[in-house]
């Protein structure tokens, strides 16, 4: 399985620029932390930071495991990869995801984690970070990372066979948290990272490992194998926001695993990550941030997430057979990923009312819905229908993240500026915004001649 | 004029030769066969026919449109079915032909789709979602597809792959009352009997080049094969050619 990783990525882009994405990685945390130096944040807000956006990172990496299960539910479906041949070896399905997690982890680890680790390397040879630390942090950044992805396998495993059994254990970790006051840190890799004694140790990655076993046992690829039956009717419902080609894509999201769940798990992810951030940055900086710029900035910036999403399940080579020029399919793909992620966004702004003013909240529903169709446009332009796939390439992962911060950054830094100059603020993140979903019309428009062009020439 | 011409056709990708000069002419109504063996250019000369790929240099023509520079035109035309292609995972045999009758502005498309279902024989599963169906219920699927526009001229990479013996039959007579209507059919297959039985004439395809055409019922027993083996030089070539 790891030569198949290696081959399948040096396939799609040449040795040289797959083996460039952990220098890129590397360099990309580097600048960050010394930017972030700069801005007087403390190097353990920065190892915190960074344990918090790893372990996110892992909560969506997880989710993979939806694709995998329809994947391996599907048995009568060609066998491209390893994972996929349990009906030919003699091999249990449960075993190969096992195998298959365990050469993600790697993969991950090799690629990312340990890139992410060496970003801190020059802060060791300046004396801000300690080597034995750095070595400490190498081992929680992986295991806090596995943690995420362990925790949303193991949730999507006990899905596939209860959906109260979810619910119960989510209440469960809640009421423990609000009644006993347990403190989930200590029962993270970072935990450990903070209390580097055995006990730390032995309570930071005791959960992860129990995870990494449970997960793979919760997970049954066949517990809802049955014949799917659906009426006639809601082709032509869904059909009425657009056409055929909007239609489409909506009803593949609400039928493979995880339904529209899924979407509103991976904006809820960077809504977490926001809250998380926002409060970080008030006890950090006692700055009071817009909560409207950055909800908007960072949930539209997630909805990279509902565009992977609504191309998952597209062979971008099916529609050269079609009288539609990409266009069209375009245009049906922002019209499911405007009705998806539009509603979604506002309901997470809408509970962000809980911990903020409406007041200043009301911002983020210009913010988002504007910021959203810029990195539709975006994400579309530079990917095509394989965002998944292509943001692997170092050259275009740093020119999409490049794209993406010339209107983040902006926008955070307006949030960040809110409280000191809030009118001028407010006006900047309207103006940016507007001006970035023109952009994003514009690439739109222009992204199906691109793409068609590309396809018929390959 | 006739409904599939090419003059010199090649397409290279990088250093590879996929067609070299590839000069071909079928006529309206005739049923067609292409074949060869893997990698000969088979899959590569449909694409380029239905404006799914840009060649590298020559002419073609398809029903007097040209597929380089009016690649939907010629796809609103003709009817494609790929040889590994389902139906979409997550729609139902009804809904997938209803996203068709979409792309293709078919105004009475679930008239047709009752149609369709019934001669192939799959309107009691036209509500499964396509992911639980077997390969050859995916395959009759996907047959529907290619004809209920009813385009006067198909493209068809292995038409009768994963289907039973009733439906093949049932299959090989549908296209024969096609191209009895007048309309055209060009298949690309690896199969012999396919080729002989359907074909009114069948061209071998090797390295991008068409080696040679044949009538297969002016043939003797065995003699397409013979033919294709005696082209492509070699036991091996024989062997390639059964089914």
């Amino acid at each position: 399985m790891l030569v198949e990783e290696f081959r399948m990525h040096t396939s799609l882009f040449g040795v040289r620029r797959f083996l460039l994405f952990p220098v890129f990685v590397a360099v990309v945390v580097t600048a960050s932390a010394w930017l972030l130096g700069l801005t007087g944040t403390a190097m353990e807000t920065v190892v915190a930071g960074v344990h918090l956006l790893v372990f996110f990172f892992g909560l969506q990496v997880g989710t993979a495991g939806l694709v995998g299960r329809d994947a391996m539910r599907n048995v009568l479906g060609e066998m491209t990869l390893l994972v996929f041949s349990g009906r030919t070896l003699p091999v249990s399905r449960r075993r190969l995801l096992s195998v298959f997690l365990l050469k993600d982890l790697a993969y991950y680890f090799l690629f990312f984690l340990t890139p992410i680790t060496a970003g801190f390397l020059p802060l060791v040879a300046v004396g801000e970070l300690s080597a034995a630390n750095l070595v400490v942090l190498w081992l929680s950044v992986t295991g806090t990372f596995g943690l995420g992805a362990a925790t949303s396998l193991t949730l999507v495993g006990v899905l596939s066979r209860s959906q109260v059994a979810v619910l119960g254990i989510v209440a469960a970790v809640a009421a423990g948290i609000v009644a006993e006051g347990i403190t989930l840190v200590s029962y993270t890799p970072y935990g450990a990272y903070l209390d580097q004694t055995v006990v730390g140790a032995v309570g930071g990655f005791l959960p992860f490992a129990v995870l990494l076993v449970v997960g793979p046992l919760a997970f049954e690829p066949t517990a809802s194998r049955r014949v799917r039956r659906f009426e006639s009717g809601r082709f032509d419902r869904l059909r009425s926001l657009g056409d055929g080609l909007t239609a489409r894509p909506l009803l593949e999201i609400t039928r493979s695993s995880g339904s529209v769940w899924k979407v509103v798990f991976s904006l809820g992810v960077l809504f977490g990550v926001a809250a998380l951030l926002l409060d970080r940055v008030a006890v950090a900086t006692r700055i009071e941030p817009s909560a409207g710029i950055a909800f908007g900035t960072l949930l539209a910036l997630g909805t990279f997430t509902t565009y992977n999403w609504v191309t998952q399940f597209d062979e971008p080579r099916e529609y050269l057979r079609y009288p539609v020029g990409m266009d069209a399919v375009f245009r049906g793909k922002r019209r499911a990923f405007l009705a998806l992620s539009l509603p979604t966004g506002v309901a997470y702004l809408t509970l962000a009312a809980v911990w903020y003013p409406v007041v200043d909240l009301l911002v983020g529903l210009v913010v988002f819905p504007l910021v959203s169709v810029y990195v539709f446009g975006v994400t579309a332009y530079l990917t095509g229908l394989s965002a998944n796939e292509l943001l692997f390439d170092t050259a275009l992962f740093a020119l999409y993240g490049a794209a993406l911060a010339v209107v983040a950054t902006p926008l955070l830094v307006a949030a960040l500026a809110h409280g000191s100059a809030p009118v001028p603020s407010l006006a900047v993140a309207v103006a940016l915004s507007v001006v970035a979903a023109a952009v994003g019309a514009v690439l739109s428009r222009r992204v199906g001649v691109r793409w068609h062009s590309r396809l018929r020439t390959e | 004029m006739p409904a599939v011409e090419t003059q010199q056709l090649t397409k290279e990708y990088g250093a590879v030769h996929a067609l070299d000069g590839l000069d071909l002419t079928i006529e309206r109504g005739e049923l067609y066969g292409l074949l060869g063996p893997n990698g000969s250019g088979k899959t590569t000369t449909i694409e380029i026919l239905t404006g799914q790929r840009v060649p590298t240099s020559g002419e073609v023509s398809v029903l007097d449109i040209d597929p380089v520079e009016n690649p939907l035109d010629v796809r609103r035309a003709v009817g494609i079915l790929p040889e590994r292609e389902d139906p979409p995972s997550f729609l139902t045999p009804r809904e997938y032909l209803q996203f068709v009758g979409d792309v293709r502005d078919i105004a009475d498309v679930d008239a047709r789709i009752e149609e369709w279902s019934t001669k192939l024989e799959f309107r009691g599963i036209l509500d499964t979602l396509s992911t639980d169906l077997s390969e050859g219920e995916r395959q009759r699927v996907m047959l529907a597809q290619v004809f209920i526009h009813e385009p006067e001229l198909v493209f068809i990479d292995e038409p009768l792959v994963n289907l039973d013996p009733l439906m093949q039959a049932e299959v090989r007579d549908i296209l024969t009352a096609y191209c009895e209507a007048g309309n055209t059919l060009f298949l690309s297959t690896h199969f012999m009997e396919v080729a002989e039985d359907l074909c009114s004439r069948v061209g071998i395809i090797a390295d991008g080049k068409l080696v040679t055409e044949r009538d297969p019922q002016s043939l003797d027993e065995d003699g397409l094969l013979e033919t294709f083996a005696t082209e492509l030089g070699g036991e091996s070539a024989v062997e390639a050619g059964r089914p």
